[in-house]
């Protein structure tokens, strides 16, 4: 019973694109954890303004590019 | 798993391990009528809950101590898991508000010792609920709400 999240992120996406960046490689360069970011790509949380902010720096991108807002 | 979900788990059957001791010690040892007379007995009792309490701040010591083991994500889990503490302390005393009267009506006054049993009780309850908010947290996610 896991909240729909409205922000959705091509995390999975963007680590692809970049080389198959691992989980672990970005969490370190985003500073989390693993963790975080299985559960960013599976929707199950919605992080920060500061952590996505670092999570697009990771890539390389704007937030945009990163983070889409749907409204339901 | 992350780190502190593994000590909370780890925490909750640590946890779990010592109340059912608790609970065998007082069955075997007679209950609330020798409490107050069997020192034997209450040191064992001590020993028990101070040790499931120990070993609670150890594991979660453990976590906030070591740098990168947790991340934002962990922290609001840890805050969200303060509600479920809250409810279960509520519901245990409320639990001992209702039963003590019940069951110590026709005598017109509760053992002192119940007293002793409250506090202890408590700080199990919020160890145990602690580690289980952490777990639900984990298990459902959490957003900033």
């Amino acid at each position: 019973m896991t909240k729909t999240a409205k922000i959705r992120n091509r995390i999975r996406r963007l680590r692809f694109d970049n080389g198959e960046m691992t989980q672990e490689e970005l969490a370190n360069r985003a500073g989390c954890t693993r963790q975080t970011i299985i559960a960013l790509e599976q929707g199950k949380y919605v992080p920060s303004i500061e952590l996505a902010f670092r999570i697009a720096k990771a890539f390389g991108v704007t937030l945009e590019e990163v983070f889409q807002y749907e409204e339901n | 798993m992350a780190p502190l979900q593994k000590r909370a788990l780890y925490s909750l059957v640590t946890g779990v391990i010592f109340t059912i001791a608790i609970v065998i010690v007082f069955i075997v040892k007679g209950g609330i009528d020798t409490f107050t007379e069997d020192q034997e007995y209450r040191i064992i009792v001590d020993v028990l809950w101070i040790g499931a309490l120990l070993a609670s701040l150890l594991m979660t010591g453990i976590t906030f101590r070591k740098p990168g083991q947790l991340d934002e994500r962990d922290k609001l889990i840890m805050v969200k898991a303060q509600r479920i503490q809250l409810v279960a302390i509520i519901f245990s005393l409320a639990a001992w508000v209702i039963s003590l009267p019940e069951i110590y009506h026709t005598e017109g006054q509760i053992p002192v010792a119940f007293i002793y049993l409250i506090y202890m009780s408590i700080l199990l309850v919020m160890a145990l609920s602690q580690s289980i908010g952490v777990l639900i947290g984990y298990w459902r996610g959490v957003s900033h709400d």
